[in-house]
């Protein structure tokens, strides 16, 4: 089934405020928040990013689909989620 | 018809690959004589063996020799880096040490023909010797000291192999030779069959220590008697650790042809030069005595445009060497002789020792090497894959069958799957792994013959 597109960046909104930030922005994350450019997703970030999305998410990201266009922001994660939850089905 | 012959097979060279040939064609009748130019026991490096090197020494009779030989047992292998940048995981399961160690066990995984979880460190002076003396058990003639300077294949059918003993040149007549020559690469330069590797231009500086530290730089300290692979914060650079006694290590830089050159030559500066990149491993060298000058190898890799001819085929480092950093070499050595091996007792009882029956050998062999070749190439250009591939249950025995040897049948799955992360890799300068890709880039796999 393909997740809503709704729910699924809410969930990885909560993830990276509760689990990633230090602490939560102060303007929030927008599903345009430049993730990479802001160094919010930075190595170890990314790393536990990925492990929520295959074991909460029960999504796989081959590491051919790891491109800085794909992990942009919350809006082309969500996008990147759904093609692969399609493929998979 | 041709005339007399003196033996059906002359081999070139006594090491690992024409001393296995030498026993099983001496064990299937054929008569045999083995030119070795020098006189055992002799120094020779590459003293790391794989598993796949057991089914052969099991069948040809010589395991019980080696066993009694008391070679330090080689139970894995492990990798350790100077990596503390923080790299994604991407999604690889099982990083227990980041990307700086890695390490395997043999007995992972089951192996067909191999009935031990170990294989050996050598002394090769003393390994090479006691399978020379083993195939001259089995009948073969060995001529020690005697050095070949070329092979007359005037009649394609009764090559003459010229030989020198004493100051003597000697023909001796036989129905087909068996290139074991090693680097030497005697038949490959006698028909000018040899190409430099484009890539692998490198360069090899190394000695023996005793006394060396060898849990210094191991992750787990009951590893210590497994072979180390230590990358140097140096492009493309790194070191073996290979335990050849209870006391002694061998220890050898691996590195561009280029920077070595930056040294002038001096092989004893390049070398210290070389692990201070390590400071751990400079400290632990520092504190072990050295027990043998320093010994270079250069001119590194090749591979031949052909590795049979009529009544003619190549054998081990004869016929393609690429690069040590799996311990490949004498295996290749025991396994290319044992392909060769078969196609020549049927050729011999065919009564015909052309050129195509010897296809069976050339088309495993280039099967074998090109699978050896580009795993080798995925390594030094994406480091960090090799790193997470053998570290992911997913991948992790696939990648031990290639570590094991185990390269002549189908093309192994991880290969493929590495391949294509490679690609992508390359190809999107976004990709968060872009900025770990090495210097090194093969332009093909495929070997030249």
């Amino acid at each position: 089934m393909t997740p809503d597109r709704d729910t699924l960046i809410g969930q990885l909104i909560e993830f990276i405020q509760e689990q990633l930030l230090a602490e939560p922005t102060s303007q929030g994350l927008d599903p345009d928040t430049p993730l990479l450019e802001w160094g919010i997703l930075n190595s170890i970030n990314t790393a536990k990013l990925l492990t929520f999305i295959r074991e909460e998410l029960g999504v796989s990201v081959p590491p051919t689909h790891l491109t800085g266009g794909n992990f942009a922001d919350l809006n082309s994660i969500a996008d990147l989620l759904i093609t692969l939850t399609e493929a998979a089905a | 018809m041709s005339a007399d012959y003196d033996y059906d097979i002359g081999i070139i060279g006594g090491g690992p690959a024409g001393s296995t040939a030498a026993s099983y064609l001496a064990k299937a009748g054929l008569t045999v004589a083995v030119f070795e130019a020098e006189t055992f026991p002799r120094e020779h490096v590459g003293e790391s063996l794989v598993p796949a090197t057991t089914p052969v020494l099991i069948e040809i009779g010589a395991m019980d020799k080696v066993e009694a030989a008391g070679f330090p047992h080689k139970y894995g292998a492990a990798w350790t880096s100077a990596e503390d940048r923080n790299i994604d995981h991407l999604g690889f399961q099982g990083l227990d040490h980041d990307f700086r160690a890695a390490e395997v066990l043999f007995s992972e995984r089951d192996q067909a023909g191999v009935d031990r979880d170990y294989t050996f460190h050598v002394d090769r002076g003393r390994f090479d010797q006691i399978l020379l003396q083993h195939a001259e058990s089995l009948g073969a003639k060995v001529y020690h000291g005697v050095r070949v300077n070329r092979v007359d294949f005037t009649d394609r059918d009764r090559p003459v192999i010229q030989a020198k003993i004493g100051n003597q040149s000697v023909g001796v007549p036989v129905r087909m030779v068996v290139d074991a020559s090693g680097r030497r690469t005697m038949m490959g330069s006698q028909l000018k069959v040899k190409v430099p590797d484009p890539v692998f231009n490198q360069y090899a500086v190394h000695t023996w220590f005793d006394n060396f530290d060898r849990k210094a730089l191991a992750v787990n300290k009951k590893q210590a008697d497994y072979i180390f692979i230590h990358f140097l914060p140096l492009t493309d650079t790194w070191v073996w650790q290979i335990p050849i006694t209870d006391t002694i290590t061998s220890i050898g830089v691996v590195t561009q042809k280029s920077r070595f050159k930056e040294s002038k030559g001096d092989l004893e500066a390049f070398f210290w030069d070389s692990v201070g990149s390590r400071p751990e491993l400079l400290d632990a060298l520092k504190n072990a005595d050295r027990v043998k000058p320093f010994k270079s190898e250069g001119d590194y890799s090749y591979g031949l445009t052909k590795v049979a001819d009529d009544s003619l085929v190549m054998i081990g480092d004869a016929a393609r060497f690429v690069d040590p950093i799996f311990s490949s070499g004498v295996s290749v050595a025991l396994n290319s002789a044992r392909l060769a091996s078969t196609d020549i007792i049927a050729a011999f009882h065919a009564g015909d020792f052309r050129k195509d029956r010897f296809e069976g050998y050339v088309n495993t062999l280039r099967r074998g090497v090109s699978n050896w070749y580009e795993f080798i190439s995925i390594y030094y250009r994406l480091n960090i894959l090799f790193t997470a591939f053998v570290q992911d249950p997913r991948y992790r025995l696939d990648v031990l069958k290639m570590l094991q040897g185990d390269v002549y049948d189908d093309e192994p799955k991880a290969l493929a799957a590495m391949r294509e992360i490679v690609e992508a890799v390359e190809a999107d300068p976004t990709h968060l792994w872009h900025k770990y890709l090495g210097t090194l880039k093969a332009p093909t796999a495929a070997p030249g013959f």
